[in-house]
């Protein structure tokens, strides 16, 4: 137990860099109060978002409570939570169980494996809990509150707070084990992960697309009857939800009413936490370890010829295609930097095509759509140029681009490069990320609407240019805060708050310049607004472009 | 080739200096040795050479140049290979090299030419398409000084050059290092390991707790200390 203890607080000390705070506190001022000013700033940006959050749930309770349904409350809240914790699980996981370098030096030492598989889970399950304290208490309070509950209700959702993340985590750590023990064997684990991640997310989405639409079908058949149904049946819905996630059955029954029954239901809950607890403890025993002490299998390339050798080397690049193809290569072969920074461009497309899909739009629909298109072209234009600069923001390629390089990074700062060229080298890498989700994006959408070879253009290079004041912010915030001290990749990309601080300033600069220039365009003229968006564009990006230029060289040999 | 003026480092707000107002200079064609125990300041002072670190006071002029003033024409000075160099993983040894090559600008005949032979001497020529994180640590090292050696440069810094490189490696090495001086150039290299030093350099510099406390050639520093001790035992009584 005393093992298990000191363990967790290890890899939450590691995770977290605990221990280089405190560090810093005495030794490095500076970089303390960097380090402190996000963890202060971020959550206060995040409260409007917690109380959008919280208001959804409120609304939702008194939407239910009006058509009498509120046994399903709980439910929702639930089935949202799991989701959640799925779908931030698998990256969670993989990188503190496969990506973390620490379980190399712990094997060797006489340490109980099971231990360390037990501590390595509990260090994920604290951070779950504070999420799940964010995202699932709300419902909790909500529900009690309204419905009056006491003493009882407390103590047991509580208790049932505390068992919510364990089932999926342990369920997703098992399958996960499962999954890398297969594929280490074929020897390419990198590439697998990355599908298996994928596939991951896939199934959830389909899921969830595959409930909606189950659900939204049958509104559309008989909607009077379902209504009736429910009106009467308080259960029905219940157990329509239980069909799908059958633990929220358990939930809803020891929380709804409490009973005396409450008590036998959470108890069984419970037991079966425990006992995915157990069986993710096994199968990690079992394959975990195993899979771990084969050892990394790195792929190798083939022996080159004299002849290959020298070809490889026989083309002189710039500068700039240099430090670009280094940082395009770095992000797609490294699997959590594509996950993070790239698939977006690919899975949110695709999401947006297959939930379309399963609206089915009649003619009409088709052609009302058309006729709003041919009406007032602006709208549509500005809204994919929004949809094409949440691309470049979302993916945070420039504001990570030297976190990335982690304690490689001595090596781009030491070489004779201009700052402009990395500036040029490192946006474009980005620029070319976000193109590709322009390019699925406008697939998508041909399907809809037939866009104008002008609407096209005009959207391709807005978008583009619309998003490098973003890009270079990114990459402005990056230069100056880089997070370069990581044993694990994760850590780059998802500790790194140039990541939310560029996301939240960038989105709300962006909703600004596009309200303000999407207005004068609708309403006085439509080249007024392409043209203000344009000109405010290129401004701030000659801006920054110039303030990073002016202090990249400097920057570098500050990094550490 | 090398000057330093009154250089002094103090990392965050630590009270004592990592390297305490150091000078010296390292003339063209010599092999400079940089001499101390562990924690003494080696490494902080070479990373201000190579415009790792930025120092606090002083100057740094590496072939006439001022490498915080101009620090882009400074760096195409020198090339540097760190104690640990720890190298993208995910590149292969041979896009490792074509961008050294490229962000050094040099011409396409040169580089083959120099990256076959290197790769020849240092034996890793089998290994050069496969990714870096396949690498034991010396081949990495290796790669390391291949990837420096390719432009020619008029400074070469290493840090702690010989403790992860094989017999036959770093003999070549040192032949390297002899032949980039005879042709009028410049080695500035550190080590703990002072049977080098006392082998191979033509002046070595003594660092402890981060003052500079002896500069010479080692006849220089015999004579100091009076006796024709090894280096050994003069570095054991100097760093006392
Ligand atoms: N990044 C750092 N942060 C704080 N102190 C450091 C850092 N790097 C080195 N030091 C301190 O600076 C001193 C000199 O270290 P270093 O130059 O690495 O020595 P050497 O290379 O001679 O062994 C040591 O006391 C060390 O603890
Ligand atoms: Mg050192």
């Amino acid at each position: 137990m005393k093992e298990i203890m000191a363990l967790t607080k290890l890899f939450i000390n590691e995770s977290w860099g605990f221990s280089k705070f405190l560090y810093n506190r005495t030794n490095n001022k500076k970089a303390f109060y960097k380090q402190l000013v996000p963890m202060i700033i971020v959550p206060i940006a995040l409260i409007p978002a917690f109380f959008m959050y919280v208001s959804f749930y409120i609304a939702l309770y008194a939407g239910l409570r009006m058509i009498n349904q509120t046994s399903v409350f709980l439910s929702v809240g639930y089935i949202l939570t799991i989701a959640l914790i799925i779908i931030f699980g698998i990256m969670y996981i993989l990188s503190e169980f496969y990506f973390s370098k620490n379980i190399e030096e712990l094997i060797p030492l006489p340490i109980l494996s099971r231990n360390i598989i037990i501590s390595k889970f509990l260090s994920i399950l604290v951070s779950e809990y504070v999420f799940t304290a964010l995202i699932f208490v709300p419902a909790l309070i909500i529900y009690g509150v309204g419905e009056g509950m006491g003493f009882v209700y407390a103590c047991l959702s509580i208790l049932m707070f505390l068992t919510v993340p364990v089932l999926p985590l342990a369920l997703l750590t098992a399958l996960i084990m499962l999954i890398m023990q297969s594929a280490s064997i074929k020897g390419r684990q990198d590439m697998l992960r990355i599908i298996f991640a994928f596939l991951g997310i896939a199934l959830i989405m389909s899921v969830q697309v595959w409930f909606g639409n189950h659900m939204g079908n049958a509104n559309n058949v008989d909607f009077q009857n379902l209504m009736n149904n429910l009106l009467k049946n308080n259960e029905s819905l219940l157990n329509t939800i239980g069909y799908f996630v059958p633990t929220s059955l358990l939930l809803a029954w020891t929380l709804n009413k409490i009973t005396l029954m409450s008590l036998a239901w959470a108890a069984s809950s419970v037991a079966i936490n425990i006992i995915a607890f157990a069986l993710m403890v096994l199968v990690g025993k079992r394959f975990y370890i195993k899979s771990i002490v084969r050892g990394k299998i790195i792929k190798k390339g083939k022996r080159l010829s004299q002849i290959e050798t020298q070809k490889a080397l026989g083309k002189k690049s710039h500068g700039v295609m240099a430090i670009f193809s280094m940082d395009l290569r770095l992000l797609l072969r490294t699997p959590i930097y594509f996950f993070n920074n790239v698939s977006v461009v690919i899975i949110v497309p695709a999401c947006l095509l297959i939930s379309l899909s399963f609206i089915k739009l009649t003619p009409e629909d088709f052609n009302s759509i058309r006729n709003f298109y041919t009406e007032m072209p602006i709208l549509v234009n500005f809204i994919l140029i929004a949809f094409f600069i949440f691309f470049g923001a979302t993916t945070a390629t420039t504001a990570t681009t030297f976190s990335r390089e982690g304690k490689a990074s001595w090596l781009t700062r030491m070489i004779p490069i201009s700052s402009k060229d990395q500036i040029i080298g490192r946006t474009s890498v980005a620029v070319i990320i976000e193109s590709l989700g322009i390019v699925f994006t406008l697939i998508g959408v041909s399907f809809y609407i037939p866009l104008t070879l002008l609407s096209l253009v005009l959207t391709v290079i807005l978008g583009i240019l619309g998003s490098l004041p973003i890009l270079l912010f990114g990459l402005f915030m990056d230069m100056n805060h880089p997070l370069l001290d990581w044993d694990n990749p994760q850590k780059a990309v998802k500790n790194n708050m140039n990541v939310v601080t560029t996301l939240f300033v960038g989105m709300a600069y962006i909703g600004l310049l596009l309200a303000v220039s999407g207005l004068l365009g609708y309403f006085i003229n439509p080249w007024l607004g392409y043209g203000l968006f344009s000109v405010i564009s290129g401004i701030m990006t000659v801006v920054f472009y110039k303030i990073i230029d002016k202090r990249l060289a400097v920057k570098l040999l500050n990094f550490e | 080739m090398l000057k330093l003026e009154q250089v002094s480092k103090t990392y965050g707000n630590k009270s004592e200096k990592a390297v305490d107002n150091i000078s010296f200079q390292v003339y063209p064609g010599e092999i400079f040795g940089f001499v101390g125990p562990n924690g003494a300041g080696k490494t902080t002072t070479i990373k201000m050479i190579v415009s790792l670190l930025a120092p606090n006071s002083g100057k740094i002029i590496i072939n006439g140049i001022d490498n915080q003033k101009n620090i882009l024409e400074a760096k195409k000075q020198f090339s540097y290979v760190p104690d640990n160099p720890e190298l993208f993983e995910k590149i292969k040894g041979i896009e490792y090299l074509k961008f050294m090559a490229d962000v050094y600008e040099v011409p396409v005949a040169e580089r083959q030419q120099l990256i076959e032979k290197y790769l020849a001497v240092f034996e890793i020529k089998e290994a050069v398409n496969d990714p870096i994180g396949s690498y034991s640590h010396g081949m990495k090292q290796k790669l390391a000084l291949v990837g420096a050696l390719i432009h020619d440069p008029q400074l070469f810094v290493l840090d702690e050059p010989m403790v992860g490189l094989d017999p036959k490696a770093s003999f070549e090495l040192k032949k390297i290092m002899r032949e980039h001086c005879d042709r009028g150039r410049s080695v500035f290299f550190s080590t703990h390991v002072l049977d080098v030093a006392e082998k191979i350099c033509d002046r070595i510099a003594i660092i402890k707790k981060g003052k500079i406390i002896e500069v010479g050639t080692m006849a220089e520093i015999r004579e100091k200390a009076g006796s024709q001790e090894s280096l050994e035992n003069i570095f054991l009584e100097l760093t006392e």
